[in-house]
Parts: C-alpha cells; structure tokens; sequence
C-alpha cells in the first residue's frame, strides 16, 4: 500500500498528463526496454525510461567510460572515468539511484549476431543508442522478426536523426538504406563531425517521446515520420516513413534467399545464448557478461574457411579502437600478470576490465567476458601486432621475432 | 550566344584515322555516345569539298541537337550554316572572326600557355583548347603542355576550357583530377572501331568528377550540380529540387539521380515529395517535373 502510494506522488506530474494518465503509467510499469549503448544517446535514453517508471531495463554496452565522454554522456562522472568503470556497469549504478522501482540488467558485451535475439527476447520495445550502422542493422533484423518497435536515433555534430519503425506499419532499417550493409562509411559520426550535448539530448528526447507514447497505448500519437533535426542551425524536418517492402525478409512477405538463409543459418546459436541469458536473469545481480560467446570458444564465429586473425579485428566507429576475442578461459589476474611481465603498465584493474599501456604507448583494454580493445593503434596492422606480441598465446613470448606489415 | 556555351565531350574529326568507314557513320556513332560538340577539321580538303562536308555535318548534328564547329575557316562556318569556328594562334585573330561571324556564333581557339588563355578570354572567346596535354599524332612535333597547364587553365579561366591532345580513356581520369570538365579527344574516338562506347565511357568518367565534387560535401549534400548538358532533342530532361535546390536532370529514377551524386555506395536516406523512398524502390521510382528530392546522410554516432 505504502508503496503505491509513493509511486503515485513520484509519477503524479507525468500521471496528470492526460494522454499517459493512471493507464499509461500502469502500462509503463509493465513495460519492458531493451537500451542498446549506454553512451551518449543510451545514457540518456536509460535515464527517460528509468526516470518515466518502465518496469524494467535492459541495457548493453561493450564500452567504458573515458574523460572524452563527460561532456556528453550526462549519467558519468569523473569517478567513473578515472576508474574506467564499464558504462553498462556505472550507468546501472546510477539509474538505480535514480528510481530504486525499476529492475535493471545492465550487461557489458557487445551485441552481435548471436546474442541480439537473446538480449531482445522479452522486451516490449528496443531504443537505439548504438554508434554504428551494422548493429543497427542487426537490431532491425532483431525487432522486425519479433515484431517489436525500434527506436533509431543518431547524432554528429550539432544534429542527428531519428524514427520509430513498427514492424507492420514501416519499412525496416534494411530497406531504408539498402539490401547490404553499405558500412558506416560516409555515415558521419561523433569521431568524424565532433558532437555537442544538446544534438544527443535532442534526439534522445525525441526518442523517448516515441518510446513513450508506445508504451502507454498511445499508437495513434506516434509521428510516422523519419525526423532530421539541427541544434545549431536551427532546423527540423520529417518526411513519412514507407511501409513495408513487400518482398523483404524482414518487413515483408518475402522469401529467404540465398544470402538471407545463410545469415539465418548462422543465428542458431541463439537458442542457447538465450538459455544462457534466462538463466543468469534469475540471479539478483544483474551486471553480467554477455558475451555471446559459446564456451566452446571462438570456431563458431569465425567465417567458413577463414580463420585469419585479421577477420578477428573489428573497427569500433572510427575511433583509433580495435576490437578482438581473446580466449576466455584466461582471468584477468593472469592477464594482469602476462602484461606486466611483458612491460606494460596497468593503468586500470577493476572486476570487468583491466587496461594496459603497451611499452610503445599504445592501450589494451581487456573485459572479463574476453573481448579486448586495442586503443592508439591507428592502423588495423599495428593492433595486429600488438595482438601477436602481447595477447596471442602462440605468438606471444617470441616478441623479438620480426613485426610483420608496416 | 544566346546562351552559355555548355558542353563535356568534344569530338573533332579525322578522317585518316578510320579509313573505309565513312565520317558520318563514324560522327555519328559518337554522337549516340554522348559527344555533345563536334569540330570539322580537315586540313586536306579544298574550300569546296570542306563546304559539302560541313552541309553533311550540320544536318547530322542538327539531328542530336549538337553544335558544329569548323576548324580554321569562318568562312566555311558561315556558309554551311554552322555553329562556330575554331581558331589557331596563327589564325585570324578573334576579334576579326567576331566580326565575320557576328555576336551569335561559337569561336574557340587553341591555347598552350596559360598568357595565351588569358588573351583569349579577353578576346571574347567562347571557349578555349587546353593542350596537347599529352604528345599526339595529330600534331606532330608539338611540345606537350602536360596536366600542369590544365590545373592552371582550371584555376584561373572562366570561360569554358577544353583539356585536348592525346586524350584516352586511359589517361582521361589523370586529366579531369587536374581540373578539366571538358574534354576533347580525336584519335582515341573516331580511330576506334567502337566510338560510341568510347564516348559513352569518357563521358562517365566526366560526369563522375563533374557531380562527385558536390556530392562529396557532408552534412547537407548536395548542392549546385552543374548538370550543364546541352538541350537534346531527344534525351528528357526535367526540372527539380534537390535539397532544397533548383536543378535539372537527365535521370529517369531515383536511383539514377543519386548516382549522379555519387550517392551508390554510401548510406544515405532519400525522400522525395515528403515521403522516405526504400532504397530497394529508387531504381522504380521515377521522377516527375516539378518534384523534390532530398537526399541526407544516415547519421551514424550515438
């Protein structure tokens, strides 16, 4: 009783809105959101949600915070930059202060092909906070076979865009762009126009306005539109969105092909990462790796015919970082030990991640799920490098042998 | 002129480069690839039969809505009806040619110094020849000008200018990064057994330089596109706003007027009249007179 009666004077100004009225809010606190990013546009898209009283939030990041991110990204502070906490980790600890009534599952992983459908699997509507094309993407494939709203939004510079796309009603991210993933290539982004916090803080807003009037049943107040906007240079513009393409996998009627199937084929992992992720959602502690990796290790991963280590390097946004799986058996104690033997400094040791200094200069950042990020590099042959000389058991001990490459 | 002189791919002819092929039926198959100004030069011929081959000329430009340009006689221009003439440096000065061939009628003249392209520009040409920018056979023993001079012609010149002199479409990429938009081309066109192709590649490679450095601008696109094709009778051109901007276009889709931005392989969300276009629908989406395009970068941070 007491209870209820604190939630109705904490939610009575947003109750008193007549489109969300005591329904809505009821409505809200039954709702459950899946946040993909926690950095700029996720940071604050979590705190809306958190803020407005959904009953529960997912949220995914596979980044930590840095100094570089405090003029934007409004739940971190100098703390958690200075302690290189996850985002995931130090945006949960502060939306919990935040609104003690909403569960909260905070996972450090980076959403890929194999744990999307997991992460998504019992949510009523997916907010875009991501820095890039291809899991945006991935998310549309995701919310558009399950049939639940995506909520798109990106910034650079002084603006950014966004829409809602319901499965049914709209057209999916892939049509909208095309077939393929034409790469982030040319897609401006906040490493290659800058950003200025009011851009995030209005995109995000107009995503959580669309987020809003989908959870309380308030559909018929949804835009409809794909939504440009400039905080510098004043402007808005929206333009209607399609509907579905007919002959799409995923908003339409259409077939598998060839290519589609393959990708389909490759998506069986689900069904156990899925197992993997209900069964860690019965704990109490919600800040859990998810790294969707299978235990077996990284063979399922890798492309047919192809196992390269430079296909183990993923580009993150333009921003001079390299990602990699490393193998996850080893601790980040032993970790810790193997890099300091080999001259790197730590410069940061904390339960999810412990960052390096390599003797040249460079950053290694490795998360306990065994995803490590190369920072400094520049080139993808560089971080190779570093790879083989510090982190790749086979190559690793032998650092006299010469560098391959540039 | 009545209007600016406007074109991109200029072809003169030469009749010692396709013996047993007959100038028109070569002329001819340039002209369905795109050349959209043609030159008769023909240093060989008398007064007389260069007359008859200008009339033959003229009717078959007339047909591709093209101008003719004669090389070195105003005369011959005047008296088979042509559009123009095209001068030597040690040719009847301009000024005198003006005066032969009244305000109305095209004269372009050969430069290979930038000095030279400024007196032109002075004179009153329409147009200049940049070149030979490479060593030719048609005018053996000329020192090439090398892209060099076409970077300065590019920098400094108004009026039109026209990158000549062993052009190919091998080296054509080399000359248009230097700065030219225009491009004249004799041997690598009519000396080959398939000109219209040739044309028609050359032209791509125009086209891709003229609407690539517009298309390159980031934030909100596009911008003036100098879609400065000549008035052909029998390609449809419309009228249209792209991001907020009059143009005119040959596109018949969507999907062509976002490749003439350069816009193929870049994520990018089109709207036309106040409604997002799949990408998928651009290539059956077509373009009505009158209607407005926008195309805008997807934003990628977060």
């Amino acid at each position: 009783m007491h209870k209820e009666a604190e939630a109705e004077e904490r939610y009575s100004r947003q109750i008193r809105f007549a489109p969300i009225g005591v329904r809505g809010q009821r409505r809200l606190g039954e709702a459950s959101v899946l946040v993909v990013g926690a950095g700029a546009l996720g940071a604050s898209l979590a705190q809306h949600m958190v803020r407005a009283g959904v009953g529960r939030l997912r949220l995914v990041d596979r980044d930590y915070v840095e100094l570089s991110n405090l003029h934007r990204q409004t739940l971190f502070d100098e703390e958690d930059a200075e302690a290189a906490l996850p985002k995931a980790v130090a945006a949960a600890a502060k939306l919990r202060r935040v609104n003690g009534g909403v569960r909260i599952e905070a996972f450090v992983a980076d959403v890929n092909r194999r744990n999307a459908e997991a992460l998504a699997a019992d949510v009523d509507l997916v907010l875009d906070g991501t820095d890039n094309t291809e899991t945006r993407l991935l998310l549309s494939d995701v919310c558009f076979g399950r049939g639940i709203p995506l909520v798109y939004g990106g910034v650079a510079g002084s603006g950014g865009m966004t829409a809602l796309l319901a499965p049914g009603d709209h057209c999916c991210l892939r049509c909208l762009l095309g077939e393929e993933e034409t790469g982030s290539e040319g897609a401006p982004t906040c490493d290659t126009l800058g950003v200025i916090s009011p851009a995030v803080e209005m995109v995000a807003a107009l995503q959580a306005a669309e987020a809003l009037k989908a959870l309380t049943g308030n559909r018929a107040a949804l835009r409809g539109t794909w939504l440009t906007v400039d905080a510098w240079h004043f402007s808005v513009k929206e333009w209607k969105l399609p509907s579905p393409v007919e002959a799409c996998l995923y908003c339409g009627w259409g077939e598998p092909t060839a290519a589609a199937s393959r990708e389909l084929a490759k998506n069986e992992g689900f069904v156990r990462t899925e197992d993997d992720l209900s069964g860690e959602d019965h704990g109490d502690t919600a800040d859990e790796d998810l790294s969707g990796e299978e235990p077996e290790g990284e063979t399922e991963n890798a492309l047919p015919g192809d196992d390269s280590e430079a296909e183990k390097l993923v580009v993150l946004c333009g921003r001079d970082t390299f990602q990699l799986m490393l193998k996850p058996s080893v601790s980040l104690a032993e970790w810790r030990r193997r890099l300091t033997e080999i001259g790197c400094v730590i410069t940061a040791d904390n339960r999810y991640l412990l960052r390096a200094s390599t003797v040249e200069g460079e950053r290694i950042v490795i998360f306990a799920e065994g995803r490590a990020l190369i920072q400094g590099a520049g080139e993808a042959e560089r971080a190779l490098d570093i790879y083989r000389h510090y982190l790749n058991d086979e190559t690793r001990r032998r650092a006299d042998e010469p560098s391959v490459g540039v | 002129m009545s209007r600016p002189l406007e074109f991109k791919l200029y072809v003169i002819t030469g009749e010692n480069y396709h013996p047993g092929r007959s100038m028109a039926k070569v002329m001819e198959a340039a002209l369905r690839g795109g050349a959209d100004i043609v030159q008769l030069r023909d240093k060989e011929s008398s007064k007389r039969e260069l007359i008859e081959k200008a009339k033959r000329l003229k009717e078959l430009t007339a047909k591709y809505g093209v101008p003719l340009i004669v090389n070195d006689h105003p005369d011959i221009a005047l008296a088979a009806d042509a559009d123009g003439v095209h001068l030597g440096q040690d040719d009847l000065p301009i000024e005198a040619a003006r005066e032969l061939l009244g305000p109305r009628r095209i004269i372009g003249i050969s430069t290979h110094r930038i000095e030279q392209a400024r007196a032109a520009e002075r004179a009153g040409a329409d147009y200049i020849g940049v070149g030979p920018v490479y060593p030719t056979g048609t005018k053996p023993g000329r020192q090439a000008v090398t892209t060099a001079y076409v970077a300065q012609a590019a920098a400094e010149i108004r009026i039109p200018f026209v990158a000549i002199g062993g052009i190919t479409e091998a080296n054509a990429e080399e000359v248009l990064r230097a700065g030219a938009r225009r491009l004249c081309a004799v041997s690598a066109i009519v000396g080959h057994a398939d000109p219209e192709s040739v044309c028609r590649n050359l032209l791509e490679k125009i086209n891709a330089w003229s609407l690539g450095e517009q298309a390159a601008v980031p934030a909100s696109l596009p911008i003036s596109v100098a879609l400065t094709l000549p008035e052909r009778r029998n390609v449809r051109e419309i009228a249209l706003t792209v991001n907020g901007r009059s143009e005119r276009t040959q596109a018949a889709t969507l999907l062509e007027l976002a490749a003439q931005y350069k816009l193929e392989g870049r994520s990018v969300v089109a709207d036309l009249d106040g409604a997002v276009v799949p990408r998928q629908l651009w290539g059956e989406t077509p373009l009505q007179g009158g209607c407005s395009v926008e195309f805008v970068h997807f934003v990628g941070g977060g």
